[in-house]
């Protein structure tokens, strides 16, 4: 008899043991094939358009060129409007960044470490941009599954302005849709929608649309002229580079 | 006339119907009014400086700021830095706060020879808890002129968070959770609330609390004024149902015609109660004189007595009360004036047609107490009014020279008066706003805004560098601490650009260190949407009505200097505001009791056909007005936005009881043919009716010294004494010039 319900016991402790960590198993596999999604490409270059509408409906148009090598090297260049042509930011790891301004022809170190910052205006901050994988950067748990998505709920394993991320993975391609931000207070306080187009043999992010919730404020950030790995070198992301 | 008062009787019941089914109209309306504690909105659109001020203010987010103080002996301690994350934290996540700038989540920019750092001031993951830290922390915040007075006071001892609500949430609501909030953390520090949110639910709290608070007990004191006066139910309750009535309706209209309650208009009801229920009490009293057997027959003929003296009385108070339309500074003193106007004539019909008709439909009451009232009030004839009249007959010169004395003492005190247009004033000494403000003046260089707007393109280097150098101006003055605008951060990042700490000559340099700038928090507070417009914050610390003027006057000089074809430049702000104010507290006071004396002497002089008629009924007035300036000049009491309306309204009622001596002198004259016999019973007469009215009226005012807002305390004791001084001056002065006036004329007839 006892050893009837231990026998109960143990293997409720380990079927309950299977499910959670099988269900753990899960949501980090999704987020993992997710971040393959997003990062797998070596280099990217591209054109981009920033478009920011306030919350009258009134938009400004800027737009860049982007290159972009493994998940940590950036470059952006802009190219309108007129005023800023010529400016261009580069990201490097470690919270380095350098700034060309063509009035001044020189270019200056901009070290931040606030990065719940806006990026230029717009409604990404420097944590949005950054290209750090999401499995390195939250513990995700996978709250549902619907028809055509996964609901998984991320949450952050350093400090983060963030509370938790609620993101909607879509079950076939394994690229996100939206992704919810929550502050500390569990409110909503941004969400991204995502576009994605398969370019060549990845999925391209062709347009994000980011809303600051509280000020009503959006930014959409559409992708054009993608390519993949064209073979960007270190080199194409120096001082140097970013002066030209 | 007896059409008309038959025509009442007539139609009793259809009065009757109409006065419950407007009164119910209203009373429904009513839940409709709004309380307004937005004191700038008040500022006349027709002054372009409080125009502007009012246009900045919304434009550029600092009508939406809102400030909390932590004050203790040292900021930079492990605990007190915990304290205000705490605070920090607790407003971020309220709903309806757009922004919050604190010493644990300020931006700080440091630009060295490689380039520009850009961090927090503190790290709020890991906060400084090490004594060393946190002494350096301090260094380096005193080191820093954004810092420096700005954030931390100069002393250390007290620290700001500032924070900004969005424009479209309801701030009154925002306000109450914040302080909700920060309160239940129960902090050791001692916190205050500052800003213009915070300052508004807090001036709302004060007239939801004098309004729940005084009405009824200005109910309670006319009541028992009435019921000692008339010793009977029916004269308590119609005069106080007619004013109660009055209120209702005022009210009423107010919110169908959507205007608000302020913190001058929320004692339209004490005001009406204290005034309407007089109109009734002389209707009464006129029916119960008549004793005639037919009760409807004596109430006929009782309208016809009173119906003109009544008017009378009605139109020259509300003359009193339209007055401030003309000459008033801020609108909600007009809307002051419009409704105690309004409710003041609804107090006299009311009086004539629904009392008379209420008084037919229920007359088998009304007959017994006409009979008690009349032998009550004889303790006031024998012990007050007779020896009145004989002292008199007695010394009427002795009177007129003590009446000269104290008027050449009190427009001595005249020259004394001062004004007072400080809004942390109006609040009593112990009330948090005013406490806060104290601090704000003390630890962070004032609380009154002072903007310079600046038109033209804010990115040319020509309009930026104008910008600094007026803000170079302004910090010569001493009350002007901190400036602040868009030229100072393009000077500071050119500076991390390497370039120093200037306007870069080149347009192009401003446009793209704009790139650094764009998205910031505070940029919205500096410049506008599409650049056109930028403006120069800052604060100024004196209330000083003369350091004030001499700010405004020294900017406006400086900007008329320097025209440029770059940008057009104006200033605004509290400063300027305070200036206008200020000046037109004196000059709407001329104004409108210059109004108010000529419609009045034209009136009486008119309705009783003699302009000498006219002209003795103000003199009681006038002296009045002068012993109620007097009396403010010796007191200190000063002119401000409540205390300025006394003498208007002190005008319009105290004319009554002239217009009572001289009418009861008329009709007694008439009736005797000898002037001292008809002064001696005028005075006994009358004078019964002007002391209940003077008693009923100052007692009801004076229950506004209970009120939280200073300004209304003191208005309240100011209309009580000039009751008292009309009074006074309507039963010895005016009988003395009509003794004096007559024995000359005695004398001069005689001597022929």
């Amino acid at each position: 008899m006892k050893s009837t319900i231990q026998t109960a016991v143990m293997t409720a402790i380990i079927v309950a043991g299977g499910v959670f960590s099988a269900n753990a198993q899960d949501a980090s596999t999704i987020l993992k094939k997710m971040d393959d999604v997003m990062y797998s490409p070596k280099d990217m270059t591209g054109k981009n358009k920033i478009i920011l509408i306030d919350k009258n409906g009134k938009e400004e148009i800027r737009e860049a060129t982007i290159q972009q090598k493994d998940t940590d090297k950036r470059m952006f260049r802009f190219t309108s409007p007129a005023s800023q042509t010529g400016i261009s930011v580069l990201s490097l790891p470690d919270d380095v960044m350098y700034l060309y301004l063509p009035a001044f022809g020189k270019e200056r170190r901009i070290a931040t470490s606030a990065k719940n910052q806006n990026f230029a205006g717009t409604d990404f901050s420097y944590d949005d941009m950054e290209s750090v994988l999401y499995s390195a950067k939250y513990t995700p748990k996978l709250l549902k599954t619907e028809a055509d998505v996964f609901v998984l709920e991320l949450t952050p394993l350093n400090r983060s302005d963030y509370s938790k991320v609620i993101v909607r993975i879509n079950k076939t391609n394994f690229y996100p849709e939206l992704m919810e931000y929550y502050d500390k207070a569990n409110n909503k306080i941004k969400e991204a929608k995502y576009t994605f187009k398969k370019i060549d043999n990845y999925w391209n992010a062709t347009e994000i649309e980011m809303t600051d919730l509280k000020k009503n404020h959006k930014t959409k950030m559409q992708m054009s002229d993608v390519k993949y790995d064209t073979g960007l070198t270190d080199d194409d992301f120096t001082v140097r580079k970013l002066k030209q | 006339m007896n059409r008309f008062a038959e025509g009442i009787v007539k139609f009793k019941w259809l009065i009757i119907l109409a006065v419950a089914g407007l009164t119910v109209f209203f009373i429904y309306e009513s839940k409709d009014l709004h309380i307004n504690s937005d004191i700038i909105s008040s500022l006349p659109d027709d002054d372009p400086a409080a125009k502007l001020y009012k246009e900045i203010g919304t434009q550029f987010g600092g009508n939406d700021m809102g400030m909390i103080v932590l004050e203790t002996d040292d900021v930079f301690k492990a605990e007190v830095i915990q304290h205000i994350k705490q605070i920090t934290d607790s407003l971020k996540y309220t709903n309806g706060v757009s922004s919050v700038t604190s010493l644990t989540n300020i931006l700080d920019i440091k630009s060295s020879e490689w380039g520009i750092e850009i961090g927090k001031l503190v790290d709020e993951y890991n906060l400084p808890d090490k004594q060393l830290q946190l002494d350096s922390l301090k260094t380096y915040v005193f080191s820093k002129e954004m810092y420096k007075g700005a954030v931390v006071s100069e002393d250390g001892t007290a620290t700001a968070i500032m924070f900004t609500l969005l424009p479209d949430e309801d701030k009154q609501a925002v306000a109450t959770e914040i302080k909700d909030k920060i309160e239940a953390l129960d902090l050791p520090e001692t916190i205050y609330f500052g800003g213009l949110p915070m300052m508004m639910n807090d001036i709302n709290e004060l007239i939801v609390s004098d309004i729940v608070w005084l009405v009824p007990i200005v109910f309670l004191v006319i009541a028992i004024v009435l019921l000692l006066s008339f010793k009977s139910f029916g004269g308590v309750l119609l005069p106080l149902l007619t004013a109660g009535l009055a209120v209702v309706w005022t009210i009423g209209i107010m919110a169908v015609t959507g205007y608000e309650l302020t913190i001058i208009s929320n004692i339209i009801p004490v005001v009406l109660l204290a005034v309407g229920s007089a109109y009734t009490i002389h209707v009464l009293n006129s029916i119960n004189h008549i004793k005639l057997a037919d009760r409807k027959q004596a109430l006929v003929q009782a309208l016809r007595y009173i119906i003109v003296p009544v008017i009378l009385a009605a139109v020259t108070t509300a003359i009193g009360f339209v007055s401030f339309v003309f000459g008033a500074y801020l609108t909600m003193i007009k809307d002051f004036g419009i409704f105690t106007a309004v409710g003041t004539l609804i107090a006299l019909i009311l009086s004539l047609f629904f009392v008379p008709a209420l008084i037919s439909t229920l007359s088998m009451y009304g007959k017994k107490t006409a009979i008690e009232s009349e032998e009550k009030k004889t303790i006031l004839t024998h012990k007050i009014l007779l020896p009145l009249v004989k002292f008199l007959f007695k010394h009427p010169k002795y009177t007129f020279m003590s009446w000269g004395f104290l008027l050449m003492l009190c427009i001595g005190g005249m020259f004394l008066i001062k004004t007072s247009v400080n809004m942390a004033d109006y609040f009593k000494k112990d009330n948090p706003t005013r406490v806060a403000e104290g601090v704000m003046q003390k630890k962070f260089g004032g609380s009154l805004p002072v903007f310079v707007v600046f038109e033209g393109d804010m990115q040319s280097p020509e309009v930026l560098k104008m910008m600094i150098s007026t803000e170079h101006f302004m910090k010569e003055d001493p009350n002007i601490e901190i400036t602040q605008s868009i030229a100072d951060l393009i000077e500071q990042m050119n500076d991390a650009m390497g370039e120093g700490k200037k306007i870069p000559d080149d347009k192009a340099k401003i446009e793209q260190l704009w790139f650094l700038l764009d998205g910031q928090e505070v940029m919205p507070q500096l410049v506008n949407d599409n650049l056109s417009k930028g403006i120069i914050q800052s604060k100024f610390v004196s209330v000083d009505s003369k350091e004030l003027e001499v700010f405004t006057a020294k900017m406006n000089r400086f900007i008329e200097d320097n025209p440029n074809e770059h940008c057009k430049i104006e200033l605004t702000g509290m400063p300027s505001v305070y200036v206008k104010l200020n000046s037109s507290l004196i000059n709407s006071q001329y104004n409108n009791l210059l109004i108010a004396i000529v419609m009045v002497v034209l009136i009486v002089g008119l309705i009783l056909r003699s302009a000498s008629k006219g002209i003795f009924a103000a003199i009681p007035v006038v002296a009045t007005i002068i012993v109620l300036f007097g009396f403010m000049g010796i007191t200190g009491i000063p002119l401000d936005i409540a205390t300025v309306l006394v003498a208007s309204i002190a005008l319009g009622i105290g004319i009554d009881y002239s217009i009572h001596v001289i009418t009861g002198f008329n009709k007694h004259l008439i009736s005797h043919g000898d002037a001292e016999k008809a002064i001696e019973e005028t005075i006994l007469l009358s004078g019964k009716a002007v002391i209940i009215n003077v008693i009923s009226v100052s007692a009801g005012f004076l229950v506004l010294l209970f009120s939280q807002i200073v300004p209304l305390q003191n208005f309240g004791l100011l209309v009580a004494i000039s009751m008292f001084g009309s009074g006074l001056g309507a039963l010895t002065l005016l009988p003395v010039i009509l003794i004096l006036a007559n024995r000359k004329r005695k004398i001069v007839t005689n001597n022929h």
